[in-house]
């Protein structure tokens, strides 16, 4: 029973990470009609800074600042996103998709090599937040308290996102831009600003799925392809486009490679696979999104 | 009729291209302030082009397209709402996960302090179609056709605009609502608003406009009075096949 409990735990551990990397994914994809393969290194890039920030530039310092520097990542994978959209995309929204997809594809190697070139070739650390939150017991199981602060995290972060597009004046602006570009522009609506602000948005998102996870893993060179793949995943079980497709995409991928590694860890990431597969199969938009 | 003295929209010598084809070739034509003007053609004329070009939804190869006398050729779409020129496009273009209300509140959020923009607050915004209150709830997705014109029409109000552009309106509607709709555009002309309307409908046009162009294969072969028009054959063939 407490195992099960710790399972379940874990589930939606790994869910608010990818719903934060995926959510931004969608967003972005919804807005603009991008499918930037990038995406998984602005969350490297949020792992990284924040690492750089609490294990070298802070190292020592006292548990609360350390906190206060975890959304460093985000705000960084932020910057980087306002300063990527109107200088490298933009010229290519109105190209075919195969040049997006190589621009983003490309531009998922300069970061890789960027982070490679900044922070070395070894893994960086900023597990002392981890250690200093401790463990508590469920049931007789231990279990580090840190990892439900990461579950609070992401539980926040998708009630904000939904709360900002759909109770806002800014949500009902970007909603418009993503369903009709041509008249949204026509009603006054400088579309390239909302532009540039939906894919900060969505940059800040995967950063701070980034920073939450550092302190309990590290950041490695790799990650954001392994984290990119798995995003796809999840989009393409809920949706493209969609945050509800993003937030239930998450959920399930969570639980099933949980379930995987629990019981049949040799297949984990083919039985992920799969679930895509026959999501596709039964629905090609994804469960929530239009065909 | 006389043409009102101060122009509000003039188009002079515009070639568009769609892609590698023409579809404007020296186009020309004026809207004067608090004039109603209709571009009538058939379909596939340039009339869709010739609105979206001053709407800034197209490039122009060259010409210029003046708005108050001031030079909006190259202006952004956004620039060119902003200052006061209305559209509703023949697809009506309505958000289809946003409801009606919010379809409306779009321009009242994005008017600068001491814009022009009257918001969905404007009395005179839903004098045109007191229908829509009816339905400002409803999603845009479960409009009818007629609502959706309405809509489109409304919509382009809470710009407090200048000018209305507006593509075909009456297509799609019951004899019955075109009456309506004609109405409608009357209340809108008598507000002091001009109209720039592009109509397939040689009689519609006729039943609202000041002035008419005729636009064929991306030219304009006819300006002239309401009645004038019927008196050209050679602009009533081209018109109706």
């Amino acid at each position: 029973m407490d195992v099960l409990l710790i399972h379940i735990i874990n589930s939606l551990l790994y869910a608010s990470v990818l719903f934060l990397i995926a959510g931004g994914l969608s967003l972005i994809y919804g807005v603009m009609r991008i499918v930037n393969m990038a995406h998984g290194n602005l969350y490297a890039f949020g792992a990284y800074v924040t690492a750089w920030a609490v294990g070298t530039m802070a190292a020592g310092a006292p548990v609360p600042v350390l906190l206060m520097l975890l959304p460093v990542g985000a705000l960084a994978a932020a910057i980087l996103g306002a300063i990527l959209e109107p200088t490298l995309l933009r010229p290519f929204y109105r190209r075919a998709e195969e040049y997006q997809l190589l621009v983003t594809f490309g531009l998922l190697m300069i970061l890789e090599d960027l982070m490679r070139f900044i922070w070395g070739p070894y893994p960086l650390s900023a597990s002392e937040i981890f250690e200093n939150f401790g463990s508590l017991t469920i049931g007789d199981v231990i279990y580090p308290t840190y990892n439900l602060l990461v579950i609070g995290v992401g539980a926040a972060a998708a009630s904000f996102l939904w709360a900002f597009i759909y109770r806002t004046r800014f949500g009902v602006v970007l909603r418009a831009t993503s369903q009709n570009m041509r008249m949204a522009a026509a009603l006054g609506v400088n579309v390239n600003r909302v532009y540039v602000q939906a894919f900060t948005l969505g940059c800040f998102m995967a950063g701070l799925g980034g920073a939450i996870i550092v302190p309990s893993q590290s950041a490695v060179l790799g990650m954001g392809i392994d984290a990119v793949v798995l995003a796809f995943i999840v989009v393409v079980i809920g949706g493209l486009g969609s945050l509800e497709g993003a937030l239930v995409g998450a959920v399930i991928v969570g639980f099933v490679r949980e379930a995987g590694i629990a019981w049949f860890p040799e297949i984990e990431l083919a039985v992920l696979y799969l679930a895509a597969a026959t999501v596709l199969l039964a629905r090609p938009a994804g469960l929530f999104g239009r065909p | 009729m006389t043409d009102p003295g101060a122009t509000m929209l003039e188009l002079a010598r515009l070639n568009t291209f769609r892609g590698p084809a023409q579809i404007l070739r020296d186009v020309s034509l004026r809207v004067g302030a608090g004039e109603a003007v209709c571009l009538v053609g058939r379909n596939g004329a340039g009339k869709t082009t010739t609105i979206d070009s001053i709407m800034g939804l197209l490039p122009v190869r060259s010409g210029r397209i003046a708005f108050r006398q001031r030079d909006i050729t190259r202006l952004p779409t956004h620039r060119r709402a902003l200052l006061g020129i209305g559209y509703a496009p023949e697809d009506c273009g309505i958000f289809p996960d946003l409801s009606v209300e919010e379809n409306f509140q779009i321009t009242a959020w994005l008017a600068r302090p001491g814009a022009a923009a009257a918001g969905a607050g404007d009395a005179r915004v839903f004098s045109v179609f007191p229908e829509v209150k009816g339905f400002m709830t409803r999603r845009g997705l479960h409009l009818s056709g007629g609502q959706k014109k309405m809509v489109a029409i409304t919509r382009a109000m809470t710009l407090a605009p200048s000018i209305l552009l507006l593509d075909e309106p009456f297509e799609g509607l019951a004899p019955v609502v075109v009456t309506r709709f004609i109405e409608a555009v009357r209340a809108i002309k008598a507000m002091g608003i001009s109209l720039l309307i592009a109509e397939s409908n040689l009689v519609n046009a006729t039943r609202v406009a000041d002035r008419l162009y005729a636009i064929d294969r991306g030219e304009i072969i006819f300006q002239g009075n309401p009645h004038d028009v019927f008196r050209n054959e050679d602009v009533m063939k081209t018109i109706r096949g």
